[in-house]
């Protein structure tokens, strides 16, 4: 299990570092996104353990959009830079399949039991982005250079 | 008394916008930026109003020449390069180390701005769909079979499709052909799971940047931009989906579902 975790991690890093190039990140973040996007899934991961996936997918973006606006402030770039990779792991792309596969062998049940299980991880990436974004960017300056800010 | 001409700040101005709008930085990035440098260039009377598919953006008072212009800027994809460049650029112009003129030639150098390699392109979405066909459970097998359907998909993308087919029929045609080459690559005997070979290889359709954009509008109160970028998210993940489906219909057909 332990083994797994690790390999995981370097999944997500490496393909989260991935998805930054198909976005045309410059090159000097790559690093950044990666970690953020590996930060995100062994949360997950380690939230599944306790709850349900909606509400994993809830906290554990919650640290990928902190992280993210902290990174911003730190290297003075948009936060979108950050954000849109590193939320990639948690994208529902599971549940978009199956519910697709539930409606081809006519599950209707089922199709309709994950497409709403897959709306509410979005709903609650959503939640989640919008609650971080609620926070006042001077805690994000904490040991960093005053400065007007653009994030 | 003579009115100041500021017309060539302002086009500095509207240049930076049009650069982050069309490159799918946030509304609020691209008023908050026209707004900053215009300010900078000391314009006290200019206005912008942004949409997800145009600019509006206009000057003038007692003391100010008027300046108008409108330009319409159709959804592209994501250049979050362009975006940092802008961003850091107006940083240096509100510090005034920029003069119009030079600012002006900086944006135009990195409005063109060469894409990434295409060759770097495909490899990493065979990365990335190999890496989250993993992390959804796959095993190494799987994972290879996505690699190969990832890299597949973005050559159709970038060598085949090129802009020409619309949106909706490049997602469901990308959506059909990745899940088709796993389906043979499962039936050759390369890979187990046919579920997660797919998913790992249908994320880099999946639209990321117009789904956090679109939240992050919505946040920012610019609804509208919100709302066209957020059914631009769900049109495209619904016709990943019918590709999807499409495809798997017909082999559910063909095989009698015994092998789905």
């Amino acid at each position: 299990m332990n083994g797994r975790i690790i390999w995981e991690f370097l999944a997500a890093f490496a393909g989260t570092a991935a998805f930054a190039l198909l976005f045309q990140v410059p090159k000097r973040y790559y690093k950044y996104c990666g970690l953020i996007g590996g930060c995100g899934w062994i949360c997950y991961q380690f939230l599944l353990t306790g709850c349900s996936e909606p509400l994993a997918a809830f906290f554990a973006n919650v640290v990928v959009v902190f992280l993210s606006r902290f990174l911003a402030v730190r290297e003075k770039c948009p936060v979108t830079v950050f954000l849109i990779s590193g939320i990639f792991p948690l994208v529902p792309g599971a549940g978009i399949y199956w519910t697709a596969y539930y409606i081809v062998v006519n599950e209707l049940g089922l199709a309709g039991q994950r497409g709403f299980q897959t709306l509410k991880i979005a709903v609650a990436i959503v939640l989640s982005i919008l609650l971080v974004f609620e926070l006042p960017q001077g805690i994000f300056r904490i040991g960093i250079r005053k400065e007007k800010e653009i994030i | 008394m003579e009115k100041e001409d500021k017309s060539e700040a302002l086009n500095v101005a509207f240049l930076a916008g049009d650069i982050l709008l069309a490159s799918g930085a946030e509304i609020f990035r691209v008023e908050d930026t026209i707004f900053r440098i215009a300010q900078a260039y000391g314009v006290e009377s200019s206005d912008a109003f942004v949409l997800s598919s145009g600019i509006f953006l206009t000057a003038g008072n007692e003391r100010e020449a008027d300046f108008a212009r409108v330009l319409h800027i159709p959804l592209s994809a994501a250049r979050l390069d362009k975006v940092t460049e802008v961003n850091q650029l107006s940083r240096e112009i509100v510090q005034g180390k920029h003069t119009p003129a030079q600012a002006r030639e900086r944006l135009l150098e990195i409005q063109k701005m060469p894409a990434k390699p295409k060759i770097h392109q495909v490899l990493a979405s065979g990365v990335g769909s190999a890496c989250f066909c993993f992390l959804f459970g796959g095993d190494w097998l799987d994972s290879l079979a996505a690699f190969m359907s990832g890299l597949l998909l973005y050559l159709y993308l970038l060598y085949w499709v090129r802009g020409r087919l619309s949106k909706i029929a490049s997602n469901i045609s990308g959506g059909a052909l990745v899940t088709f080459c796993c389906i043979l690559l499962y039936r050759c005997g390369i890979g187990h799971q046919l579920g997660q070979m797919v998913i790992g290889s249908i994320i880099p359709l999946v639209p990321g940047v117009a789904f956090t954009t679109a939240i992050r509008d919505i946040a920012d109160e610019d609804y509208i931009a919100g709302s066209v970028r957020m059914l631009d998210a769900l049109l495209v993940t619904f016709c990943i989906a019918m590709g999807v489906g499409l495809v798997m219909t017909l082999y559910h057909y063909l095989t009698g579902g015994t092998m789905l």
